[in-house]
């Protein structure tokens, strides 16, 4: 035990071990690349979806269920799919993650925008604000915090999820996973994990922290 | 799922001594497995453990039923796992007798042998197995592995054995398992070799959904595939011959505990090896992974049509 986390320390610092098109520099930047895309896609679907939702109050109940059921797709199960359909690309990774980062998004949205005091819609529209302004102005500012939220989560579970890049022959941290499991190397293995696990710490405390910095005159 | 996968798995068994391989010269095919047979009695009956892919359950099934038409009572355990889980359960009793693959087993009990010629490696095996084991003799059937190509790609670039990559280096992309790139069995020997280069390396999975789906849609030139796999066949795939003997043989052994190895065991396992074949063990394959029998039934017929089993 005592050798393994001493070669498990020798792995994740050695100059060898970082440099190169295989070393914990560039995959760790492929990580992140895989990772905050999949992210923004995510966003760009999901925020819309959530804050039309939430403003209307219309098709919830298809929408979150929707969302939901895209949470509970086997995400290996859908990157072998979609790779079956259309071949190698990054395309099925990126489809999986999406699928994976949507719900998070969608749903805490929605949970924020309906979480505003309809008291103060009123008193919006009351004050002649415009369906746009009321949702830009007052809606949108306050529900924030947990639109956040989902944000930070979505991007925690993709960044944990996008070693599945490596299962299907791309690079990012996976990369040390699956390859140090097909060769028998535990210390490989060992060292991308706990480098996923550092990345998706650090990126949460990092987001936590911008969240506290942003809203930091709200009271809770 | 496949034989590498009964390789497969983190933790290598320490415990094994390893042993370099016998030196040339001990190429006869006499003495097979007989190392330490003295003892052995399947009076008691025997249980077969097999591992966790089709093709080892079905040998598992067959070998039951040439040794129950024997007169051995015979308990078969599915589905145990690697060979991680497979060997301590052979050494430690809980199984008695294993389908297994020469070049694949030689490989985990000594993993720095050389021999790949059949003869050569069941000598080394007889000498590096840890005390308590033996092989008997190997079977016609061989399930190993393959470099594959399309019909299309081999007419395009003239490609009939693994030498002729060589003219193509830095055009082709290969498609395997993670492991294949540092393996002897893989890019590694096929340089060093062969002297072939890709242009890529596509790390997929073992001649699975992946690396088949990747080389039928082109993204990769080369496969790494199994003998036995049905799909080769299927899709008129064209497999690269091995001039050099850079693959090694993968002939299905039977490993058995020595405690359970008698004369009748032996002859029931033997009369089986003698008669199953690739293209037969390749069948049995299909009939399990694309017609869904069950592979106990898929044995006992195999074994009641060739009059292994009266």
């Amino acid at each position: 035990m005592y050798e393994l986390l001493k070669n498990l320390g020798d792995w994740l610092v050695s100059g060898e071990q970082w440099s190169g098109s295989d070393g914990i520099a560039h995959r760790l930047a492929e990580h992140l690349q895989y990772s905050l895309l999949a992210t923004l896609i995510a966003a760009a679907i999901g925020l819309p979806l959530g804050l039309l939702i939430g403003h209307t109050g219309k098709g919830a109940f298809v929408a979150i269920n929707l969302a939901s059921f895209g949470r509970a797709l086997p995400t290996v199960g859908l990157v072998v799919l979609v790779f079956l359909a259309g071949g190698l690309s990054m395309l099925p990774v990126y489809v999986a993650l999406v699928a994976l980062a949507v719900p998070a998004i969608v749903t805490n949205t929605y949970a924020g925008m309906t979480a505003v005091d309809p008291d103060v819609k009123d008193a919006a529209r009351g004050q002649g604000m415009r369906a746009h302004q009321v949702l830009f102005q007052v809606e949108l500012p306050l529900a924030l915090p947990l639109i956040m939220t989902g944000l930070r989560l979505a991007l925690i579970q993709v960044v944990a999820t996008a070693t599945i890049a490596a299962y299907v022959s791309f690079g990012g941290l996976g990369r040390y996973v699956f390859d140090g499991l097909a060769q028998r190397d535990l210390v490989q293995v060992l060292g991308g994990a706990v480098l996923v696990a550092v990345v998706a710490v650090a990126l949460d405390l990092l987001l936590s922290g911008l969240q506290r910095f942003l809203f930091r005159h709200r009271t809770a | 799922m496949n034989r590498r996968t009964l390789l497969g798995g983190l933790f290598a068994a320490a415990s094994v001594p390893a042993l370099a391989a016998c030196s040339s010269g001990i190429t006869s095919l006499e003495n097979q497995g007989s190392a330490g047979s003295g003892g052995g009695s399947s009076k008691g009956g025997l249980t077969i453990g097999t591992a966790n892919f089709t093709e080892n359950q079905v040998l598992g099934y067959l070998y039951a039923a040439v040794l129950e038409a024997a007169g051995v009572k015979v308990t078969v355990r599915p589905n145990l796992g690697t060979r991680e889980i497979l060997i301590p359960a052979l050494r430690g009793g809980d199984i008695d007798l294993l389908p297994e693959y020469q070049g694949a087993l030689l490989h985990y009990v000594s993993p720095k042998a050389k021999a790949t010629e059949e003869g050569e490696m069941q000598n080394a095996l007889t000498i590096a197995l840890p005390s308590g084991l033996q092989v008997l003799p190997y079977g016609m059937a061989e399930d190993s592995d393959a470099f594959v190509v399309t019909r299309e790609t081999a007419g395009k670039y003239g490609l009939a054995s693994l030498a002729d990559l060589k003219k193509q280096n830095g055009k082709l992309v290969i498609g395997a398992a993670p492991e294949v790139k540092k393996r002897e069995v893989g890019a590694v020997g096929l340089k060093e070799v062969y002297g072939v280069e890709f242009k890529e390396f596509k790390s997929l999975d073992s001649s699975g959904p992946l690396v088949k789906g990747a080389l039928k849609k082109g993204d990769v030139d080369v496969a790494n595939l199994f003998t036995t796999d049905t799909d080769i066949q299927a899709n008129d795939w064209v497999v690269l011959t091995d001039p050099k003997n850079l693959i090694p043989g993968q002939h299905v052994v039977p490993l058995i505990a020595d405690r359970k190895a008698d004369a009748t065991v032996r002859k029931a396992l033997a009369r089986l090896g003698n008669t199953l074949t690739t293209a037969q063990l390749t069948e049995l394959n299909r009939l399990v992974d694309k017609d869904k029998k069950d592979p106990e039934d898929v044995a006992d017929e195999y074994a009641r049509e060739h009059g292994l089993v009266k």
